[in-house]
């Protein structure tokens, strides 16, 4: 295992810094006291093909692997973790039907989708404990032409903005999550209902909001994968997620950290620096190590998932360490600032806020464990 | 559930019914708009819950520390944030308590007992933990101090109708020079700087203080000059189990919401697993064992006993259990955590930061740790 990075993994990364320095820092408290969706930014993004990194050449994308894709993010992540959600949310769309589409579902999103024309979401969860079993689950009725959707989707992230959504809905609601079935829906569709934006506390500016559907009739074309299959590729989906989402993490805890060390060099109480004291030192140094072993956790994932080995346990395993220990990062750093650290005029409290949405959102408590648990042979 | 008096029980239940009436129903919305809510304190007066620590004879309620823990915890139930408003006007009356006269009290209380509020002003820009580095200064003149300087993060600043003031009367002594002092609201050359936004308990109101030649009378000196220091720790001593009471109340809130949602989503086949449910038992036990604790410490205090240390580990315990309940309880519900119980989280990091940050609790209950021991007895030493 090879724990360089390589020339082009570098590369992409310091791009998406460079980025991050010139577009985000200007505007990143802006979003967060407005939440208002950053067009202008979305299309900056696409004029500098984040917003097709995973999607092949030949589709019109930037062909680049999962391992300098996490690079992005987690250097995106370091000015604003909302704009690395928007990027996030729009790929993992992307990959759905890369992944798992029709050639014609393929030919007509991707080109789209990798230039940023079209937005991608992911309309998976719902308000029940897993989708399919809710009072509001989002059914699937097979009938001569296609498919008839009825129910509602909630906390769908870029809900709204996208073009497409990659929508999950139960064939058979007798068996709920086991008859899961996977659509490609063009948002304009009839019946497509995005409701009021829900106010979360961070990572404000990437959208999210329950999605519904009345009525919406789908023609089989629309269906991604086989009938019943939409588990496995929620999984799937799921997994490569929750290894993007760790790099939006890692670069919040990184931002945190360096800006909790430099506040404490320069911060005097009882005559000196509060760095040299060593209940500050500690508290640094847990921070700085636990953002450093999710980076190699997350990065090591991210290599398998680039070249095709099995990635979902160890997916599981960064998922969990960072449900434990990721808000932690935030907790301790503002800890270290004291007052300064609770201040909405300081950076702190919107990574406090932000983190807590890529570590603790769609985490359902018991999700890595059970498949961590499974592998232990 | 600790054992309360029927007194206690009755007084704890009325708080719960305010609460339940006059609080939570506006906590989201005051949250939201960062709006400190007078209409609040307004709903208080007739519940008297501001004459909680005023002495009978000063015609306040006299709780005992116990019982104002109660109210307290329910305050934060209700809303951190408009719990800590009241918490921080017993702050600023604990000093009063500590060192004023009976003429200052008197005058203190008055106001208190008609539920305006009070503002404990001790922190400055360059003295948070190291609360002696300040640099206002109180210089007598006549039978006059004269205040100048600036203070930060006061919370009811904007608001309140009397405060507690430290400032150095012998600026070449540092923290050994430094005082209590009185002061009314609106006195010229008394304003308000910049309004603090906070991560959490937004509708608290914090404020920079400005004090540029103001003029108080000598005789709103608390205690003697150079005394500053000891009445601030012991208010401080007096006022964190406040901290740790709103604490409980905090975590707690956020397990009933937390198990409220798991019974609604969590329903026949689909029941809430091991995982689940255990962690909810380790909220359920941590807020126990919080609660015990903060009580365990009133008792001691309501019964003349040394309660300093004891302090000191109600304030980070009950600190630390809000934060980590508060923190699994979002986890717990993914998406509908993030956008309906954030406030708890927000609200519970402050728990571990203000009214002296766990850190320097850690230090004062170290201290004690490594105090040697008294002696052992007699007997003993002859090895019985």
């Amino acid at each position: 295992m090879n724990f360089e990075l390589t020339e082009e993994q570098q590369l992409i990364g310091q791009s998406a810094r460079e980025f991050g320095k010139e577009y985000l820092d200007p505007i990143a408290v802006e979003l967060d006291h407005t939440g208002e969706y950053p067009a202008k930014i979305v299309a900056k993004l696409a004029g500098h093909d984040f917003l097709g990194l995973l999607i092949p050449a030949e589709v019109g994308g930037a062909g680049a692997g999962f391992a300098s894709y996490v690079q992005v993010i987690e250097n995106l992540s370091r000015s604003s973790a909302a704009v690395a959600s928007i990027v996030n949310n729009h790929t993992i769309a992307a990959l759905a039907i890369e992944q798992f589409g029709s050639p014609e579902q393929q030919k007509h999103y991707l080109p789209k989708l990798a230039k940023g024309e079209t937005l991608g979401a992911l309309a998976l969860f719902e308000s029940g404990p897993t989708p399919g079993v809710g009072p509001d689950a989002l059914t699937a009725v097979k009938h001569a032409e296609g498919w008839v959707l009825n129910g509602k989707k909630a906390y769908v992230r870029n809900a709204g903005v996208a073009g497409v959504y990659i929508v999950f809905a139960t064939a058979d609601p007798a068996v709920g999550a086991k008859a899961l079935t996977a659509f490609v829906v063009d948002s304009k569709t009839t019946g497509l209902k995005i409701g009021t934006p829900e106010e979360t506390m961070g990572l404000k500016g990437c959208p999210v909001a329950e999605v519904a559907f009345e009525n919406v009739v789908l023609p089989e074309t629309a269906l991604l994968g086989a009938v019943n299959q939409g588990q496995a590729i929620a999984a799937k989906l799921l997994a490569i997620f929750y290894v993007a989402e760790a790099a939006q993490t890692v670069g919040i805890g990184q931002a945190a950290v360096e800006h909790a060390a430099a506040y404490a060099k320069q911060r005097v109480q009882f005559g000196k620096p509060v760095a040299v004291l060593q209940a500050i030192q500690t508290l640094l140094a847990e921070v700085a190590t636990d953002c450093h072993l999710a980076r190699l956790g997350l990065q090591n994932a991210a290599l398998l998932i680039e070249e095709g080995k099995p990635f979902e346990v160890e997916a599981a395993m960064i998922r969990s360490f960072l449900v434990r220990l990721g808000s932690k990062m935030l907790l301790d750093t503002c800890q270290v600032e004291g007052g300064f650290g609770y201040s909405e005029f300081m950076p702190l409290p919107r990574l406090f806020r932000d983190i807590a949405g890529t570590t603790l959102l769609d985490a359902p408590g018991d999700y890595p464990d059970k498949i961590i648990a499974a592998s232990i042979a | 559930m600790s054992i309360l008096t029927a007194e206690q029980k009755a007084i704890k239940q009325a708080a719960k019914e305010f609460v339940a009436k006059h609080i939570i129903p506006v906590a989201d919305a005051l949250d939201k708009t960062c709006e400190f809510h007078p209409k609040v304190l307004e709903a208080a007066k007739e519940s008297k819950v501001f004459a909680m620590a005023v002495p009978k004879e000063y015609g306040g309620l006299d709780y005992d520390a116990l019982t104002q823990a109660l109210v307290l915890e329910e305050w934060g139930y209700g809303c951190a944030g408009i719990g800590t408003t009241l918490a921080a006007s017993i702050l600023s009356m604990d000093s009063v308590l500590v060192a004023g006269n009976d003429e200052q009290k008197r005058r203190y209380f008055k106001p208190i007992l008609n539920s305006e509020i009070g503002s404990f002003g001790l922190t400055e820009p360059g003295a948070g933990s190291d609360a002696g580095a300040g640099k206002t200064t109180a210089i007598k003149v006549g039978d006059e101090y004269v205040l100048n300087g600036t203070k930060c993060w006061i919370t009811n600043g904007g608001f309140a109708s009397v405060f507690v003031i430290f400032a150095l009367t012998d600026p070449a002594a540092g923290m050994k020079g430094l005082s209590a002092f009185i002061v009314e609201r609106g006195l010229p050359g008394f304003t308000i700087g910049t309004v603090d936004h906070k991560l959490g308990i937004r509708s608290s109101n914090t404020v920079e203080l400005l004090l540029k030649d103001v003029h108080i009378p000598a005789t709103n000196l608390l205690g003697k000059e150079g005394e500053g220091m000891k009445v601030a720790m012991k208010t401080l001593d007096m006022a964190r189990p406040a901290i740790a009471a709103l604490s409980v109340g905090l975590a707690q809130r956020a397990l009933d919401e937390c198990a409220k949602h798991v019974m609604a989503t969590y329903t026949g086949k689909n029941y809430a697993g091991q995982t689940l449910q255990f962690k909810l038992a380790d909220m359920q036990i941590l807020v126990e064992a919080a609660r015990e604790t903060l009580h365990n410490t009133m008792r001691l205090r309501d019964s003349g006993q040394p309660f300093s240390k004891e302090s000191a580990i109600a304030k980070t315990f009950c600190a630390d259990v809000a934060m980590q309940v508060t923190t699994t309880a979002v986890s717990l519900m993914g998406s509908y955590g993030y956008t309906h119980l954030g406030k708890y989280m927000r609200d519970s990091k402050i728990m571990q930061i203000y009214e002296g940050t766990n850190q320097i609790q850690r230090l004062v209950i170290s201290r004690a740790v490594l105090t040697p021991a008294p002696a052992p007895a007699a007997a003993q030493k002859a090895g019985k």
